[in-house]
C-alpha cells in the first residue's frame, strides 16, 4: 500500500501555480502592501465594532447628544482621544465616523465599478453604433465640473432621499467615466482572441462571452483600479462633508469631525479635536493606495518582484 | 490641424447645450423661484408677487423660459445676485482676479517645484535623492489637499506666523501701494503653494521619466563624443526636448484647478471664485448658482479641449481626423 501511494505521487506532475496563486506570493511580499493591509482591517473592524467598543472606551459612550458637562477635555485617562467642543468623546466618535466614511467610499466604489464596467464592455464588445453612443455619453459625463456639480446636486436632493444615500449615489453617477474608458480598452484588445471568436462560433450570446470570458481577463485592472477609485471616494466624501456638503452634521465622518478646524480657535488651541480625523484620513488614504500599488505589481505578470 | 481643431470647437457646442439644459433644469428643481432676485422680498402682498412673477415670466412654459434664460445669458445678462442686490456679472467680476491670480501662482509654484525636483531626479535616476523626491510625490499627490490646507494653515500661519491664515489683502494698507501688492502676494502664497502641490507629482514623474528616456538617444551620445559639458546637455539638449510635452499638462490642469480652487478659497477664507460658488449654494443665490456652475463647466470644457489641441500640436502623430 505504502509503496504505491509514493508511486503515484511521483508520477503525478507538479501542479505549476495559478496566476491568482503568484499574484497572492507577490502580494504577501510586498512589506508595504502587507503593513497598510492590516492598517486597513484593524481600522475597519474598529469602526464596525463601534457600538459595542464605545460603553468600554469612555465614560459618555453616545455620540448624538451634546453634553455641556465635558466640553473641551484635553485627553486623559477618561477620554483618550479629549472631548470635542459639543462634549462627545473624539475617539468614540472617530469610530462612528469610520463607519461612515468606510461606508460612503466602498458604496460608492462599488457603483462606479458597477457602472462603469457594464457600459464600458458593452461599448468595446458590440464596437460601433452602440459604441460610439456610449462613449459620447462618457464623455459628457467625464466633462463635468465634478465638484461643482455633486455640490449642487447633493444639495438639492437632500430633502428628498436620505443624506448619506444621496452622496453615495451622487459621487457614484459622476464619476464612473474613466473607468468605462479603461474597461472599454481593455475589453478592445481582448476580444480580439481566437478564444472569444471560438466561444461566438459555438453559440455563445453576448451576455455570456462578456460576463464568462472577456470580464475575468481584465479583472485583474478592475480590482486595481477599485482600489484607487476607493482611496479617492474617500477623499471625495470626507472632503465635501468638510465643506459642509455631504454626509449631514449630525452624522459623524471623519470629514465631519475635521471641519471643526474651520475654528481658528481649535484649531490653533485644540489639536486634538482636529489632528486625530485629519491624521486617520491621510493614513488611511496613503494605505489604500500602497495596497493598489501592491496589487498592481502583483497581478502585473511582467514584473519580476 | 486647422480642421481637427475646429471640428473639437464646434464639437464644445452641443455639449454646452446640453449643459445648459442641466443647471436650468436644476435650478428648476431646486425649492424656490431661480430667478426671484428681482422680486421685493420686503413686500409680502400675494398680488404684488403674482404680478411679478407674471412679469418676470415664471407662469410661461418650461422651454419658454429656458429660452428667454439662455439668450439672457448669451447676451451677458445674468440676472440679479438675490443675495448681493447687484448683477451677478459685477459679483463675478469683482472676485475673479484673486481666483485668476492664485490659479497663477499655484502654476507657477507647480512648475518650479516641478522643474527643481524633475531635473534633479531624471540627472540622477535610481539614486537615494531621486528615490527621496519620488517618496515625497507619492505622499503628495496621495494627502488630500483639503486635510493639507488644514496642516498648512496650523503649521505656518499659527506655529510659525509666517503667512496670514485668511483672507487677501491686509485692511490697513491702501490699494495700489506696494505695500497693497506685497501683502496680496503675502496672503495668496500658502494657499497657492497647497493648490499648486497638488499637480506637482505628475509633473515631476512626467519630466524625470521623459529626461531618462532623452538621455539614450543618439543626439546625446553625439553631444557627449564631441565634448559638450554634460551640464550643458541635460540643461540645454535634453531639457528643450523634455519641455515641450509638460504643455500639455496645462489642459488638465485646468479643470484639477477649478476643483481645487472651491476647497482651497474656502478653507483659506480667500474671497475668489470658488467661495462665491459655496456661499451661493448654500444661501440659495440661484442666479449667482447657475452663472457659476455654467462659468465653471465651460471653463472645464476649454480645459479639456486644450489639453487635447496641446496633444496634437506637440505630438503630431497623435492628430485624429
Amino acid at each position: 500500500m505504502a509503496t504505491t501511494s509514493t508511486l503515484t505521487q511521483q508520477k503525478k506532475p507538479e501542479r505549476s501555480l495559478s496566476p491568482w496563486q503568484i499574484a497572492r506570493k507577490k502580494f504577501f511580499k510586498n512589506k508595504l502592501a502587507m503593513i497598510s493591509s492590516a492598517f486597513i482591517i484593524i481600522v475597519t473592524l474598529l469602526s464596525l465594532a463601534a457600538p459595542f467598543l464605545a460603553p468600554y472606551l469612555s465614560p459618555i459612550p453616545d455620540v448624538s447628544k451634546v453634553n455641556i458637562s465635558s466640553m473641551n477635555i484635553t485627553p486623559n485617562s477618561d477620554h483618550w482621544l479629549g472631548t470635542d467642543k459639543s462634549g462627545r468623546d473624539v475617539l468614540t466618535r472617530l469610530l462612528y465616523g469610520g463607519r461612515i466614511s468606510l461606508l460612503v467610499g466602498f458604496s460608492a466604489t462599488l457603483l462606479v465599478i458597477s457602472i462603469g464596467t457594464i457600459v464600458g464592455s458593452i461599448a468595446g464588445f458590440f464596437g460601433g453604433f452602440v459604441d460610439s453612443m456610449l462613449m459620447r455619453f462618457t464623455d459628457f459625463v467625464l466633462n463635468f465640473p465634478f465638484l461643482v456639480f455633486v455640490i449642487v446636486l447633493n444639495t438639492i436632493l437632500m430633502g428628498i432621499i436620505d443624506g448619506l444615500w444621496v452622496l453615495i449615489i451622487v459621487i457614484g453617477v459622476l464619476s464612473w467615466g474613466g473607468v468605462a474608458r479603461l474597461v472599454r480598452s481593455k475589453v478592445l484588445a481582448e476580444k480580439e482572441n481566437e478564444y472569444i471568436m471560438a466561444a461566438l462560433s459555438i453559440g455563445c450570446s453576448p451576455f455570456k462571452v462578456i460576463v464568462k470570458h472577456l470580464l475575468p481577463n481584465v479583472m485583474s485592472t478592475i480590482i486595481v483600479q477599485a482600489t484607487l477609485i476607493f482611496a479617492s471616494m474617500i477623499v471625495v466624501e470626507s472632503a465635501l462633508s468638510y465643506l459642509g456638503f455631504g454626509v449631514p452634521q449630525s452624522t459623524p465622518s471623519w470629514g465631519n469631525m475635521l471641519s471643526s478646524a474651520n475654528e481658528p480657535d481649535v484649531l490653533q488651541g485644540k489639536q486634538w479635536i482636529w489632528m486625530p480625523p485629519a491624521l486617520i484620513i491621510i493614513f488611511t488614504i496613503l494605505s489604500i493606495n500602497f495596497i493598489g500599488e501592491g496589487l498592481k505589481d502583483a497581478l502585473n505578470p511582467k514584473s519580476l518582484r | 490641424m486647422l480642421k481637427y481643431s475646429l471640428r473639437r470647437l464646434l464639437g464644445m457646442i452641443p455639449m454646452l447645450i446640453l449643459i445648459s439644459i442641466v443647471v436650468f433644469s436644476l435650478a428648476k428643481i431646486m425649492p424656490g423661484d431661480s430667478l426671484s432676485g428681482e422680486i421685493d422680498p420686503n413686500n409680502t402682498n400675494p398680488e404684488y408677487i403674482a404680478e411679478m412673477r407674471e412679469k418676470l415670466g415664471y407662469n410661461d412654459p418650461l422651454p419658454v423660459q429656458y429660452f428667454n434664460w439662455i439668450t439672457g445669458f448669451m447676451q451677458g445678462d445674468f440676472g440679479k445676485s438675490t443675495k448681493y442686490k447687484t448683477p451677478v456679472a459685477d459679483v463675478i467680476i469683482e472676485k475673479l482676479p484673486n481666483t485668476l491670480f492664485l490659479g497663477i501662482m499655484a502654476l507657477v509654484i507647480t512648475y518650479i517645484l516641478a522643474f527643481l525636483m524633475g531635473m534633479y531626479s531624471g540627472r540622477k535616476p535610481y539614486t537615494i535623492g531621486d528615490n527621496a523626491i519620488a517618496g515625497i510625490n507619492y505622499v503628495m499627490l496621495a494627502i488630500p489637499s483639503f486635510v493639507a490646507a488644514v496642516f498648512a494653515i496650523y503649521f505656518f500661519a499659527f506655529q510659525l506666523n509666517w503667512f496670514p491664515f485668511g483672507g487677501s489683502v491686509d485692511i490697513i494698507v491702501e490699494e495700489g501701494t506696494p505695500e497693497y501688492w506685497l501683502s496680496r502676494l503675502h496672503h495668496v502664497l500658502l494657499p497657492a503653494i497647497v493648490l499648486g502641490a497638488m499637480s506637482t507629482a505628475s509633473y515631476t514623474q512626467f519630466l524625470r521619466n521623459d529626461i531618462i528616456e532623452n538621455s539614450r538617444k543618439d543626439y546625446v551620445r553625439t553631444a557627449r563624443a564631441k565634448g559638450t559639458p554634460i551640464a550643458k546637455i541635460y540643461n540645454v539638449h535634453i531639457l528643450r526636448n523634455s519641455i515641450i510635452p509638460l504643455v500639455t499638462f496645462l489642459g488638465f490642469d485646468f479643470a484639477a484647478l477649478i476643483g481645487g480652487a472651491i476647497i482651497t478659497e474656502t478653507i483659506f477664507t480667500y474671497p475668489g471664485i470658488g467661495q462665491l460658488f459655496l456661499d451661493s449654494v448654500s444661501s440659495r443665490d440661484y442666479p449667482t448658482l447657475m452663472a457659476l456652475t455654467m462659468l465653471l463647466s465651460f471653463l472645464t470644457l476649454a480645459g479639456n479641449l486644450l489639453a487635447d489641441l496641446l496633444y496634437g500640436i506637440v505630438d503630431p502623430r497623435i492628430r485624429m481626423d
